[in-house]
């Protein structure tokens, strides 16, 4: 827009501009005709299309949808950091610990143990609780 | 409500799609379902084949599984329908079995009939079919020189195709250094080289550009297989040493049989795309009688309303919307140029110049059509 302060030449100045940025425009379409190919063209409009193919069965897929919004919960959040914490101490002490050595000896020893004990317990009660969930999912036909 | 498509070509598999997602919570309910009779379980990108015919395609870049395409509520089915009963809304498939619905949506597209013009399947090559495309590539890669005559029946597939494989043969023997060696006769049906009238007007300089000579008013009559002749129904004739023929289309033979419109083509109406004479029978793509383009394009359009009409029927009781004659077509003019030509009942096309951008929109879109017919696009 021209003020009545501005000069017909800063006027002139601002179009020229303009003009140069239309240029700098069609250098780059240019710039592009001479790169690409029709093989890199087609690659890159079949990569989008399997792209949005995909992204559009993600975001439609209620099961993962589902999941998502699980994730997004703090308590969830901090279970999942627990969890990793968890495997990278446990992998830490496998990779510390002696190979075992079997026998019933060796069982009875690592039955002994608090930890085990505690393990133990987390993972049947765990089991517990998938086992009333399946029980449940399949009453309703899943 | 039991929803039957019947066919799986772009426009069968763009409104089963579509309708599988506008009524997904129906489906889920047990309130609609959407079966689908197709067959083949292959789904091929049919305007591909002009790429295979000039090496620039290879055949199984057409093809991908139908049922990958498909929404996973659609029931799929490969068993092709043979008797169509409308007055008691029920189809019979190959296999026998009877389906009955409440909406039916034909869809089952057309075939090319060169057995209809003497000597012409024998003497013409042809790019409408998988192996017809083949062996046109080989037939082109062992010309050397001499006079090629491209010929057109109607109605045919794709209306565009006749100008396009001018332009490739144009630029294929120019790549190939012979194009001088090379004599290119177009001829062409009506009295102009298109029947669309732009189109024409905008063909015209550029053949008049690579030297390619026409003839209009030269509707096949008779191939001449032994002395390489193609005759026509108003007395003229041409010599060839390459023959490439658009051969005339028809309707399904299942279309045909069933007495469902004259050559396979339904009567349909033009805006509500129902059968003349049933409302809970829609009909789409190359199937119609309408007059607008055999196309890909003009079946993405149709599907789109029959789509949105059967979903607002089984959700608010009336359809809602009505088919304007949409048609988009991409015209290559040449292996490095494209431009394109979008009308509808009211609107001519208006055509621009090609250039390389929308060359590049096209091969694009060459992969884009598997989201297209998935529903996206």
């Amino acid at each position: 827009m021209t003020t009545e302060t501005e000069t017909p030449r800063a006027a002139a100045d601002s179009e020229s501009a303009d003009f140069q940025r239309l240029a700098e425009l069609a250098r780059i379409v240019t710039a592009a005709q001479d790169a690409l190919s029709d093989e890199m063209v087609a690659r890159l409009a079949s990569a989008f299309g399997e792209g949005i193919t995909l992204l559009d069965r993600l975001t439609r897929n209620e099961g993962l949808m589902h999941l998502l919004h699980e994730i997004d919960r703090p308590e969830n959040q901090r279970f999942l950091i627990c969890l990793s914490d968890a495997f990278t101490k446990a992998s830490r002490d496998i990779s510390a610990s002696p190979p075992a050595k079997g026998g019933v000896v060796g069982l009875c020893r690592l039955g002994c143990n608090p930890g085990t004990q505690e393990g133990l317990r987390l993972v049947s009660m765990i089991g517990e609780h998938l086992s009333e969930n399946m029980r449940e999912l399949h009453r309703r036909g899943g | 409500m039991r929803i039957l498509v019947v066919g799986g070509g772009t426009g069968g598999t763009i409104v089963a799609n579509s309708l599988a997602r506008r009524l997904s919570s129906e489906i889920r309910e047990g309130k609609a379902k959407v079966t689908m009779l197709s067959a083949s379980h292959r789904h091929m990108y049919q305007p591909g084949l002009l790429y295979v015919a000039f090496g620039q395609m290879m055949p199984d870049e057409l093809y991908r599984d139908q049922a990958s395409l498909l929404e996973s509520s659609i029931v799929f089915e490969v068993d092709p329908v043979e008797e169509f009963m409308l007055d008691r809304n029920q189809v019979r498939t190959a296999k026998g079995k009877i389906h009955e619905y409440d909406i039916v949506v034909i869809a089952t597209g057309s075939r090319i009939v060169p057995e209809e013009v003497p000597g012409l399947a024998e003497g013409a090559e042809t790019f409408y079919t998988e192996e017809g495309a083949i062996k046109m590539f080989k037939s082109l890669r062992n010309f050397a020189a001499g006079r090629v005559g491209i010929v057109v029946g109607v109605p045919h597939k794709c209306p565009i195709a006749p100008v396009e494989v001018t332009f490739s043969l144009h630029d294929y023997f120019r790549s190939r250094g012979i194009r001088d060696q090379v004599h290119i006769k177009y001829h062409y049906p009506i009295n102009r080289i298109h029947s669309i009238e732009n189109v024409a007007k905008w063909a015209r300089p550029e053949f008049d550009r690579m030297g390619v000579e026409y003839e209009t008013l030269f509707n096949v009559s008779e191939v001449d297989v032994e002395h390489k002749v193609v005759k026509s129904e108003e007395g003229t004739e041409y010599e060839y040493d390459l023959l490439i023929s658009i051969p005339a289309h028809r309707g399904m033979e299942a279309i045909e049989k069933n007495e469902l419109g004259p050559d396979g083509w339904i009567p349909t109406d033009r805006h509500k795309l129902t059968m003349e004479g049933y409302d809970n029978v829609y009909v789409l793509g190359d199937t119609t009688n309408l007059p607008v383009s055999k196309t890909g394009s003009a079946a993405h359009f149709e599907a789109d309303v029959v789509a949105e009409n059967i979903a607002s029927i089984v959700k608010i009781g009336a359809p809602v919307t009505e088919y304007d004659g949409k048609v988009y077509c991409f015209i290559e003019a040449g292996h490095d140029r494209a431009t394109y030509a979008m009308f509808n009942y009211l609107n001519p096309p208006d055509l621009k110049p090609a250039s390389k951008p929308m060359h590049w929109f096209k091969m694009s879109y060459n992969k884009l059509y598997w989201a297209s017919v998935r529903g996206l696009l």
